[in-house]
């Protein structure tokens, strides 16, 4: 019993510093898109013709862009706008999947070959090009945003809780909990949630990484947050379009709060994974 | 004779949470040719580890301390690439699960062809012909037929026949099978027995048979080496031990094998300690009731009389075993609770494509009639439908026929009273691991039924749960745990709480005790008995154990490819038994030769 939890205790750090950087990572992300554009208050949208394109400097920390806009209040503001269609996009994105993939998996077999052959046409459409084309359709308010986002990337994780779900209703505990009165919802909030947990919580880090890049993307083709809104993606195309100045001020912190974003929710993903193969 | 093999002192250390954990200590024996060698024990006594170490398979970091004698060759030192020379030759090992150990994508005739040629040369043709011939001697019928089917068109006792076949394939002179029955059901384990018997004693091989099934190895072994906590404790000619076992834990350990008509079990308190806590003095000690002071303190001595020799310093005297069978009680009179007429279950068959799917039978025509406090023992073999019938009295599956409980028809029923009627009729499954939720705590396992019911509050579950887990004999700090974190026979245990939890009338026990080991088993089924007496329960115990079957039933049926070929009084049926079949499962149920 001692040894068990000596060497525990002595596996801990290994076992959860992907995790914890994850996590801090995370915490980084979501101060500078929730927290910081108030302790920040520069108005990112006034204009200082005299001060355009500058390179950091005390009055400007991250400089200035070509119409002599904050670059710091601008990279903010556009955290802020950028996670809160992000998040609620994966939030929507996560929650159909489940529900979806738990109604094929644990529904009647007429209902699983309905949805699944559904899902196989949603799987087929390349998601980006599904992205572009209903982004050209509609007015991009954020509203829409969230509902594009989200109702692109589901298929993924419904096909995963499905699989699952499939694998795991003729186990003898589920046929226990059924023969106790058990309806299919229970069993899947109760029962397959705990089992599939690894799988939801590891997807749903998955999915908000994904949301961020598809709405950057999006945002960089023009079709994202719409002006005079700006988003960590339309930055970093306005940055990119000025290389020839070099501006590395526009262009880095953009991209470098992308890449951490992406880099936090894979981290924590992966963490979450390693954490839970330890406890059987 | 020289011996094939010969064990010195044998220890074994294996790398756990960073240590080394001694698991296995002074093993010695030999096995001489033409003998069939038993190590008999219970999981976690040590005996797979045995097996692993003759062939120097242990996972890497294990450590070996004293001598393997293979062919008076010492192979404990020796280098990886003689033991490459000498794996398959000259000693061979037959695995427990075949499936796993065949390759699935290549034909039997390749598989065993290639050990042959891996060790001999020789061409395709000759290979192909000694898979034949190999084949034909492990009693394959029509193996030219089989020799180019896959390893997964064979059924369970044809594909370890095929590993046995493999492993014969150069002529080894020493075999080592670790639990090669697991998995079948007794009268084919039996023929497996009876198949290596029979090739140890053409082929002049020697044997190491290892296994948990004391029954099993009565008839067929030469010597029995008894392991518990990682020592053996008695060891010695197998006629000698059977009649006169002289070790306490031996003693216990055949009065655990259920024998036909028996009326109780013997149990052994506490259970196996872990290879961490160890007692120091004699291993058996804290669990023996002839222990004394010293028992505790010292290694017990090599005791011999006459052929054993028991690790003990109060071995029994070498009197006779305690007569087993009891009389049987005079059969009961049970009122009706369950009546099955005409029940049918039809499953789909495999081959129907879109809507033509065909129905293949899996019962057909069941009629009887369940007694209120009764138990009725299932038997038959594996696919014989047993399971079936119970799921279908679970109202689990879709039948055909009539089922009525206290007078109503199931069928019939509206959907709530369906539901409330289900709830009255619960199983018990077979794998206790595989019916608890491993990320539910034990209370919350327990708790469910009552909660699904409804109309109690959190603390009165609470306090159900608990007089549930006394009633088990199971202390209310369980309810906490995982049941990674509880043992085969707690989980076991926890499962019948939650039978019982909803107030059942009608209890199904799907081979209840099958995947424990017998002392386990034997604590069970006495428990499951003494509730069944208080409770008032009817039991629907479903398995291919006879004896274990006839120790608990008042009446026993009969299954065969779906259909009910006998049914009568437990004490009639073993006496009289009317139909061949019925005569064969008796007969591979009863004890010795």
């Amino acid at each position: 019993m001692r040894q068990g939890v000596t060497s525990w205790l002595g596996r801990r750090p290994g076992r959860h510093g992907t995790l914890a950087a994850g996590l801090g990572l995370a915490g980084l992300v979501l101060f500078c898109g929730f927290i910081a554009p108030f302790l920040y208050p520069a108005d990112p949208y006034a204009i200082h013709p005299a001060q355009a394109l500058r390179p950091p400097s005390r009055l400007f920390p991250l400089g200035t862009d070509e119409l002599g806009r904050d670059a710091l209040a601008l990279l903010l503001s556009g955290g802020f706008s950028t996670l809160a269609v992000a998040l609620p996009a994966a939030a929507l994105a996560f929650l159909t999947g489940a529900a979806y993939g738990f109604a094929a998996g644990l529904g009647p077999l007429w209902l699983d070959k309905a949805l699944m052959r559904l899902l196989d046409v949603a799987l087929a459409l390349p998601g980006l090009i599904v992205l572009l084309f209903f982004a050209a359709l509609v007015p991009q308010t954020n509203l829409n945003l969230i509902l594009l986002l989200g109702l692109i990337s589901w298929p993924g994780l419904a096909r995963l809780v499905r699989n699952e779900a499939r694998a795991q209703r003729g186990r003898d505990f589920i046929l226990a909990a059924e023969q106790a009165g058990a309806s299919r919802a229970y069993l899947a909030l109760v029962h397959l949630s705990r089992i599939v947990a690894p799988v939801l919580v590891v997807n749903a880090t998955f999915m908000t990484g994904d949301a961020i890049l598809s709405l950057s993307a999006l945002s960089f083709l023009g079709l994202g947050v719409q002006p005079p809104q700006e988003s960590w993606g339309s930055l970093l195309e306005s940055g990119l379009s000025l290389a020839a100045l070099n501006p590395w001020w526009l262009i880095l912190p953009p991209g470098l709060l992308i890449f951490a974003a992406l880099l936090a929710a894979a981290m924590t993903g992966q963490g979450l994974l390693t954490s839970w193969q330890g406890d059987a | 004779m020289s011996p094939v093999l010969e064990l010195k002192g044998l220890g074994v250390s294996l790398r756990r949470g960073g240590r080394d954990v001694p698991v296995l200590d002074r093993i010695s024996l030999a096995i001489a040719p033409g003998e069939m060698a038993a190590l008999v024990g219970e999981s976690g006594s040590g005996k797979s580890v045995t097996a692993l170490a003759v062939m120097r398979l242990l996972p890497e970091g294990a450590l070996l301390a004293g001598q393997i004698l293979l062919e008076g060759e010492d192979i404990a030192q020796a280098s990886e690439s003689r033991l490459r020379a000498l794996r398959g030759k000259r000693a061979a090992m037959v695995f427990q699960n075949p499936l796993a150990a065949l390759n699935p994508t290549r034909t039997v005739a390749a598989q065993i062809g290639e050990v042959w040629r891996m060790h001999e040369g020789g061409g395709r043709r000759a290979a192909r012909a000694r898979a034949l011939d190999l084949l034909a001697e492990v009693g394959i019928p029509d193996p030219a037929a089989r020799l180019d089917d896959y390893p997964h068109q064979f059924s369970g006792g044809m594909r370890q026949r095929v590993m046995i076949a493999m492993a014969l394939a150069c002529a080894p002179r020493l075999l080592i099978a670790d639990e090669p029955t697991a998995g079948l059901d007794p009268p084919r384990a039996r023929q497996i027995m009876e198949l290596l018997a029979r090739l140890r004693r053409e082929r002049d091989m020697a044997v190491l048979f290892v296994t948990h099934d004391l029954a099993l190895v009565e008839r067929e072994a030469d010597a029995i080496h008894v392991l518990y906590a990682g020592e053996m404790v008695e060891w010695g000619a197998a006629r000698a031990f059977f009649a006169h076992p002289r070790h306490p834990y031996s003693e216990a350990l055949l009065g655990a094998v259920p024998h036909l008509g028996q009326a109780r079990l013997r149990s052994i308190p506490g259970s196996l300690p872990e290879p961490e806590a160890r007692p120091p003095g004699c291993r058996f000690a804290p669990r023996c009731a002839r222990a004394e002071e010293i028992c505790g303190r010292a290694r017990p001595p090599a005791d011999v009389a006459g052929n054993t020799v028991a690790a003990c310093f109060f071995p029994l005297p070498a009197a006779a075993r305690a007569g087993l069978a009891a009389a049987p009680a005079p059969p009961r009179v049970f009122p009706p609770l369950l009546e099955i007429k005409g029940l049918s279950v039809r499953y789909p068959a495999p081959g129907g494509w879109l809507g033509r799917r065909r129905l293949a039978p899996a019962l057909e025509g069941i009629s009887l009639t369940l007694g209120r406090g009764e138990c009725l023992g299932v038997v038959g073999e594996s696919g014989s439908g047993k399971s079936t019938l119970g799921r279908a009295v679970l109202q689990m599956i879709g039948y055909e026929g009539e089922m009525s409980l206290e007078g109503e028809s199931l069928a019939r029923m509206t959907p709530a009273a369906r539901r409330a009627a289900r709830r009255r009729l619960q199983p018990v499954f077979q794998d206790p691991r595989e019916s608890l939720n491993p990320r539910m705590r034990v209370g919350e396992i327990i708790a469910e039924p009552l909660r699904l019911q409804g109309g109690l509050s959190r603390a009165a579950r609470a306090a159900r749960v608990e007089a549930l887990l006394a009633q088990v004999g199971l202390s209310a700090a369980i309810a906490a745990r995982y049941p990674g974190a509880v043992s085969g026979g707690q989980a076991q245990r926890i499962a019948i709480a939650r039978a019982l939890a909803p107030g059942p009338a009608l209890v199904v026990l799907d081979e209840p005790g099958s995947a424990l080991d017998v002392s386990t088993q034997a604590m069970l089924l006495n428990l499951l008995k003494d509730l069944g007496r208080r409770h008032g329960l009817t039991y629907l115990f479903i398995s291919h154990d006879l004896a274990a079957v006839s120790t608990m039933a008042d009446r026993i049926a009969v299954l065969r490819a779906g259909r009910m070929i006998e049914l009568a009084e437990t004490a009639a049926l073993i006496a009289q038994p009317r139909h061949e079949y019925t005569r064969a499962l008796i007969a591979a149920a009863a004890p010795g030769p």
